[in-house]
């Protein structure tokens, strides 16, 4: 005879019915629930709904607490909600032409040395059909730009993208690499100087590598892994540079499928015997695995010397981002450097001067004001190139170059990164800043040719507008004249 | 003949002050000027009452622990007259013929009686949170306090007499106001700059003869070029050493001392500690090249001055008018020409031009019904 209660389980069985007369054919153990456990033994049965679609059990008739009872029945579906990442799609949509705007009859498209001509200055100019494409494949176009507003995307030639089209330009002719860091306040321009300087160089038959955010590489949201045999450590990040890949590909088809390989690559796994074009070896990397030891190949091939290859442009939009420690980790949970990131790690050689471009190129990075990183060492280092330049300056102008304070460190704060320093120690800075009223009558004629400034451009109103964006900063001039709509 | 009183009578006499027994923590008005509007400077004898005082205080205590060594330093001084060192000399003898226990009694007695006149050498602190300082009295009011408040009919009350001390009070005051502060005037001296050698500039604070916790505090200030026999070097390394004291932007070393009770004895640690400090700094065993100046503690405040090109001076006028003038030829220029863009009218140009927009019917379909 057992207990009446089941001391095991402290259960008690219903009072009318003795233990004894339990079915005896289904053993105890197979009965009870896991002894420890968070979930309810059986899933509660489905609420059986009744005919008209209430509840059967505990629902008092008439004596329900009703509030909003004014509020009005939602009337019909509100169709489908958005799909994952269907919202963000939309958000960083990148629209380059606009049907209602009226075309502008003196636009002129590109060609390869408009940026580099100083007569062009001041004039705004149309970006070519095959250009907006490759452009658009290097994401060099960014949502914040007001590209959906024309009916052609067009740029503004400024005095400082023919000074940036001229140095490059010098730089290939010496068949030396010109490193350039572009800086300056914000929305004063400084992403499309580096889609002027993207433009002149795909109009130039140059390669393109742009990395359209630092962010993405050193934020943590894309996969990584150790390369093997390497030491100190550094990591791939595989899925951005398949990603990469392809944007490189598309973008520089015609440049790529021109240029062979000359080293055999015996560690991909594709065979690719040497005299294979380029545009087959980026095509190597169908998937993620692959893609960081092609790239590799891609870069050696084009950074080898005594072939006959193309100019490169490497450029990337937020340096200041590259320019810390990264949020990913180690092993070892210790926080990883940007520069052990490998492709971080190439573009920083790059702009440090350690990689010598067969015939030449340019490196070109771009800072972000907005969303940027607090990076002590690269705002020092900055600031202390430019210093430099005003002081070469000044002595080639005659002045006292003693006058320009070269910017020191603290020797008492700790953030300084030494790895940082030595990849700006010796580029050149071009600051950004607002443009002269000639530009900004330029600007704003073509706006106003499009139907998007209902005003007479005369010197009144350029003073006004350029007056209200802090001296003719251009992010500023379209917000006071282009994106406040007077009807 | 060892009475205490005769003792204390003996013993006080060769002081040369007698020191108010409140002295010490409440100085009286009478040490310093009543009235004055310059700052309370004592140049040549920095405070020889201060310090005497403290003198005579030590004394007095010495006299109450131990009267037997007193009147033997006594007797050896060369100052006292022969009468007095025969008084001494007797005293001392009574003195060595009173037993041990009696000579314990009376140590017992002198410290009974300092405990008992704590209380009356105590600073009178005003309380914090008093309601308009009721348990206050008034000081102003002199009154002589034996029976203030017996009425003989024959004169005016106690309180009335001193109501009309008070007036004599002010009016005597306001006497030397009119007649002898103008005299003052004959003593004043003309302003003389400090000379190349005092580099050392001192502060004081006084409250005007009221007692203050703060009135001790001396503040110096030097600048570290100004000392004369120190390289550079020697000058940075002084900075350095200084560490928070010194301000960057003035260049100034500043040190202040309220640690000693007295203003004489807080200025002379000062003048000794900047005296040790130039010494350091002179020492050329370390010279601190390895340690960068420090100025982390001194907030830099940026001089914003209105630019020089921004006044609009006559030249800078007709310039604006210049570029003004050209700016409508510009546009006029562009008129004539019909180059000028007025956005309104690209727009009804474009308009005109623009084909009208063909209507195509579309079917609609699969839209469900909404009534």
């Amino acid at each position: 005879m057992s207990a009446p209660n089941c001391l095991r389980c402290l259960l008690r069985p219903s009072a009318g019915i003795p233990v004894s007369s339990l079915p005896r054919s289904t053993p105890f153990a197979l009965v009870r629930a896991a002894p420890f456990t968070t979930t309810t033994a059986n899933p509660r049965p489905k609420k059986e709904a009744q005919a008209d679609g209430k509840p059967k059990n505990h629902t008092r008739a008439g004596k329900k607490l009703k509030l909003g009872k004014f509020k009005k029945e939602k009337v019909g579906d509100r169709g489908r909600p958005p799909l994952p990442g269907e919202r963000k799609a939309y958000r960083k949509r990148i629209t380059l032409s606009n049907d209602n705007a009226i075309p502008v009859p003196w636009l002129t498209d590109l060609g390869s040395a408009d940026l580099a001509n100083p007569a062009n200055m001041a004039r705004v100019m149309a970006l070519p059909v095959e250009l907006q494409d490759q452009l658009r494949a290097s994401e060099a176009f960014k949502p914040t730009q007001c590209w959906g507003m024309f009916r052609k995307p067009a740029v503004l030639v400024r005095k400082e993208t023919v000074d940036l089209a001229n140095r490059m330009q010098n730089a290939v002719d010496k068949r030396q690499t010109l490193r350039l860091v572009v800086t300056g306040d914000k929305v004063t321009g400084k992403s499309m100087m580096v889609l002027q300087a993207m433009a002149h160089a795909y109009l130039n038959n140059w390669v393109v590598i742009h990395i359209p955010e630092a962010q993405e590489l050193t934020t943590a949201c894309t996969e990584y892994a150790p390369i093997p045999n390497t030491d100190p450590v550094q990591y791939m990040q595989p899925v951005y540079v398949l990603k990469l890949l392809q944007a490189i590909k598309r973008a520089n088809e015609n440049v790529l499928a021109r240029t062979y390989t000359v080293n055999p690559h015996p560690e991909l796994s594709q065979s690719v015997p040497p005299n294979t074009p380029l545009l087959a070896l980026a095509n190597a990397a169908k998937e993620p695995d692959a893609a960081w030891p092609v790239f590799q190949a891609l870069w050696s091939e084009l950074t080898t010397q005594g072939a006959n290859r193309p100019p490169i442009l490497l450029s990337v939009d937020g340096l200041a981002h590259i320019m810390k420690i990264s949020d990913y980790r180690s092993p070892a949970f210790d926080l990883i450097h940007s520069h052990d990131l490998a492709l971080v790690r190439l573009f920083a050689d790059a702009l440090g001067g350690a990689v010598q471009l067969p015939s030449g190129g340019a490196v070109i990075a771009a800072t972000a004001r907005n969303n940027a990183p607090r990076t002590p060492s690269m705002e020092l280092a900055l600031a202390q190139r430019e210093a430099e330049q005003a002081r070469a300056e000044a002595q080639a102008n005659g002045l006292d170059p003693n006058a320009v304070e070269v910017p020191q460190k603290d020797p008492f704060f700790r953030g300084y990164d030494d790895r940082v320093e030595a990849v700006l120690r010796s580029v050149q800075v071009l600051r950004v800043r607002g443009v002269d009223k000639l530009e900004a009558r330029a600007l704003m004629e073509y706006w106003a040719a499009s139907g998007m400034l209902r005003a007479t451009v005369d010197e009144k109103t350029v003073t006004e507008k350029w007056t209200l964006a802090g001296s003719g900063v251009l992010g500023e001039m379209e917000r006071a004249a282009l994106l406040t709509m007077r009807i | 003949m060892a009475s205490p009183v005769n003792l204390l009578r003996l013993c006080l006499r060769p002081s040369r002050r007698l020191p108010n027994l409140r002295a010490s923590a409440v100085p009286q008005l009478t040490h310093r000027r009543p009235l004055s509007t310059t700052q309370w400077r004592s140049a040549s004898t920095p405070t020889e009452d201060d310090a005497s005082a403290k003198e005579a205080e030590d004394e007095l205590e010495k006299v109450f622990k131990n009267p037997g060594e007193f009147l033997n330093a006594f007797i050896r001084d060369e100052s006292v007259s022969d009468e007095e060192r025969r008084l001494a000399q007797r005293m001392l003898e009574d003195w060595s013929k009173v037993p041990l226990p009696e000579k314990q009694n009376i140590e017992k007695l002198a410290q009974e009686v300092n405990e008992e006149s704590a209380q009356l050498r105590r600073p009178i602190m005003p309380k914090k949170d008093s309601f308009w300082h009721v348990e206050e009295t008034d000081q102003d009011l002199i009154t002589d306090e034996v029976g203030e408040d017996d009425f003989e009919e024959d004169d005016i009350m106690a309180m009335g007499h001193a109501k009309l001390e008070e007036h004599r009070e002010f009016r005597e005051y306001a006497r030397i106001a009119v007649w002898e502060m103008p005299l003052l005037s004959k003593l004043a001296k003309p302003f003389q700059p400090p000379a190349e050698d005092e580099v050392l500039r001192f502060r004081y604070t006084t409250y005007m003869g009221e007692f203050h916790p703060a009135d001790r505090k001396v503040v110096v200030e030097f600048c570290p070029k100004d000392l004369p026999g120190l390289s550079e070097a020697q000058q940075l390394k002084l900075k350095k050493l200084a560490g928070s004291r010194y301000n960057p932007e003035k260049d100034i070393i500043k040190m202040s001392c309220e640690r000693f009770e007295h203003q004489a004895q807080n200025k002379r640690y000062l003048g000794d500690l900047v005296n040790k400090m130039i010494e350091a700094a002179k020492d050329p065993t370390d010279m601190f090249e390895d340690i960068p100046l420090d100025t982390r503690h001194h907030k830099f405040k940026p001089q914003i001055k209105f630019p020089k090109k921004w006044y609009l001076t006559e030249e800078r006028r007709k310039e604006l008018e210049e570029q003004r003038k050209q700016a409508l030829l510009l546009d006029e220029q562009k008129r004539t020409e019909g180059t000028l863009i007025d956005g309104v009218q690209a727009i009804q140009q474009a308009m005109l031009h623009a084909k009208p927009v063909e209507v195509v019917p579309v079917l609609r379909r699969g839209q469900r019904g909404r009534r």
